[in-house]
């Protein structure tokens, strides 16, 4: 067999083979750029607030200085208690995260692709991501009580809308195209599904994913201020009742460093999973 | 042996917002074994539906399309087709979309890698195996779908202008491996293309459909032996005729016919 080899194409040959190193070069100063440019404004209010501290623009009961609110950080880590707290919060959106992923992926694939399916059951779930997460929360007392139950029912619900709903439209949105191609090879229905269903959809799902579990710890949070004696949220409304406003903040803080790094590292999982989608200069196409 | 493949008073009708759309009516055609058919006609007039038809894609037409006698119910492993977009998975590198072809086929592993590596070199993309879709030109692409169309060797072949994004030296290199292959192998081919000297350069006998609705308008036999030469007098003749009707059915059509491409040879028509 001959091959065709004609000037252009050893061009291009040349130019796909040299620009891997140095777009992963650029691309790693970028991120450096990326992540410290995403501090700065983290610092200004961290200046501001240490400013209006030691000028006394608020009283310390109302706004604590940072110092304050490092050292309670500092001694609660030291005590273990602080510890005790996240962790009791990360098993609960653990156990919600998954209930809701198992229903929602389930659920999502199955009306996304059976029509009949689709029909009976889509305008319920619209109905039902209309009412917000804590409205679910007088009902399931009832039925659940005040425990665990319900504290892993809600975040269940909150991660599982996002997931149902992206996951019914990414396998909705498969290319007829690439499914004819597919068929034309004989493709079982297996086949079709994890050869060409499962990875078309694949970046649809994962923005679900994403999306369920930032509205899972928010729920946590959520309802852990209403029925909980532990976890992050109840150090919120402890804080609070006695007065303790650099507990509060510190819980704040620690509600959003772990909810960051949580999305932060599906975020990365994402872009590992969707190489073929970075288009050739590291930009996602 | 491949078989022979018998269009008989074929009518496909599609619906556009409730709107009957006729796209191809009283079709009659029978290709032998080991045929080169070629298809010439403007856009629109049903070639891609056709095809698609004798794929097995599309079952809801009215007449019947059989291979020695048996009626086509789906695909199968012994058709092949290349679309007319490239269709490739975007998240497949260039070799393992030409592998999706041989999933089903009964191949030893070692045996499939082989066929990916030959037919890759055939389309000249032995150094692009790796390349995701969104690396490749668009002829590059157009390129890995016929590899991945020819991989299998099917006994019926079928090709949605194949050549349309490519340039004038590499489209005439695979149109000669193409013919090769045909020749080798007596593969039933039905080939679609804008390219007039294509067809004949390539066809035992050249359709040329009209429009509205889609129909068998004239078929020219190209007799002449091969190895053909592009510029034998009597292709460059039969050329000149094609173009003739073409010129006649857009006439009829009332519209231009703007879309065929005109060799580099020939005087441009006047376009109506
Ligand atoms: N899925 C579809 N739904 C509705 N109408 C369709 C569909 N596919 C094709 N048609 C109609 O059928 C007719 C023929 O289309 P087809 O794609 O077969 O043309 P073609 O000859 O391949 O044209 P081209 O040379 O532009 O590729 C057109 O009028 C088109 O509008
Ligand atoms: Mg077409």
């Amino acid at each position: 067999m001959r091959i065709v080899t004609d000037i252009s194409m050893t061009a291009a040959l040349g130019a796909f083979r040299t620009q891997a190193p140095r777009t992963r070069a650029r691309g790693w100063v970028r991120l450096v750029v990326t992540a410290l440019a995403g501090f700065i404004v983290p610092l200004l209010a961290l200046l501001l607030w240490q400013v209006s501290a030691s000028r006394d623009w608020l009283p310390q009961q109302i706004l604590p200085p940072p110092d304050m609110v490092w050292q309670s950080f500092v001694d609660m880590v030291k005590s273990g208690e602080l510890l005790g707290h996240i962790e009791i919060s990360l098993q609960r959106v653990v156990e919600g995260f998954a209930l809701g992923a198992v229903i929602g992926l389930t659920l999502g694939f199955s009306i996304g692709l059976s029509p009949i399916l689709d029909d009976y059951l889509s305008p319920l779930i619209t109905a039902f991501a209309q009412v917000p997460t804590l409205g679910w929360v007088p009902l399931l007392m009832i039925l659940l009580g005040i425990d665990e139950g319900l504290k892993v029912a809600i975040i269940a619900i909150a991660a599982f809308i996002p997931m149902v709903i992206n996951t019914r439209a990414a396998v909705r949105a498969v290319p007829q195209g690439l499914l004819e191609v597919a068929r034309c090879f004989m493709y079982t229905r297996r086949q079709q599904l994890l050869r060409v269903v499962l990875p078309a959809s694949v970046p649809t799902i994962f923005t679900g994913i994403r999306y369920g579990l930032t509205h899972a710890w928010k729920a946590l949070v959520g309802v852990e201020l209403l029925a909980s004696a532990e976890g992050l949220g109840y150090l919120l409304v402890w804080g609070r009742q006695m007065f303790w406003l650099d507990m509060v903040l510190l819980a704040m803080a620690v509600i959003g460093v772990l909810g960051f790094a949580m999305d932060y590292g599906l975020a990365r999982i994402e872009r590992r999973l969707q190489r073929w989608r970075i288009g050739p200069l590291g930009d996602p196409s | 042996m491949a078989a022979t493949l018998d269009i008989k008073g074929v009518e496909k009708t599609f619906s556009i917002d409730g709107r009957a759309v006729p796209a191809l009516a009283g079709v009659d055609l029978k290709v032998e074994p080991g045929e080169f058919l070629t298809v010439l006609g403007a856009s629109g007039c049903g070639k891609s539906t056709l095809l698609r038809l004798i794929a097995g894609l599309d079952t809801s037409y009215e007449g019947s399309i059989s291979l020695d006698g048996q009626r086509i119910r789906g695909p199968s492993l012994d058709r092949g087709i290349v679309f007319q977009e490239p269709r490739l998975f975007p998240w497949l590198t260039a070799a393992r979309n030409v592998a999706l072809a041989l999933e089903n086929a009964p191949l030893a592993r070692e045996a499939k890698r082989r066929a990916v590596d030959e037919h890759l070199a055939l389309v000249g993309l032995s150094s692009f195996g790796n390349a995701y879709p969104h690396q490749l030109s668009g002829g590059m692409a157009q390129r890995v779908a016929i590899a991945r169309g020819l991989v299998n060797r099917p006994e019926i072949l079928l090709l949605d202008e194949p050549f349309g994004a490519l340039d004038a030296l590499t489209r005439a290199h695979l149109q000669d491996e193409l013919q090769r292959i045909q020749q080798d192998e007596q593969i039933t081919t039905v080939l679609v293309t804008h390219d007039v000297e294509e067809a004949v350069y390539l066809g035992d006998r050249v359709i040329v459909m009209a429009p509205r609705p889609g129909r068998v308008a004239h078929v020219f036999d190209i007799d002449l032996p091969r190895p053909r030469r592009r510029t034998d007098d009597r292709l460059v003749q039969q050329r000149a005729r094609i173009l003739e009707t073409l010129e006649e059915i857009s006439g009829e059509s009332a519209r231009p016919l703007a879309t065929q491409p005109v060799g580099p040879l020939e005087a441009r028509p006047a376009l109506a």
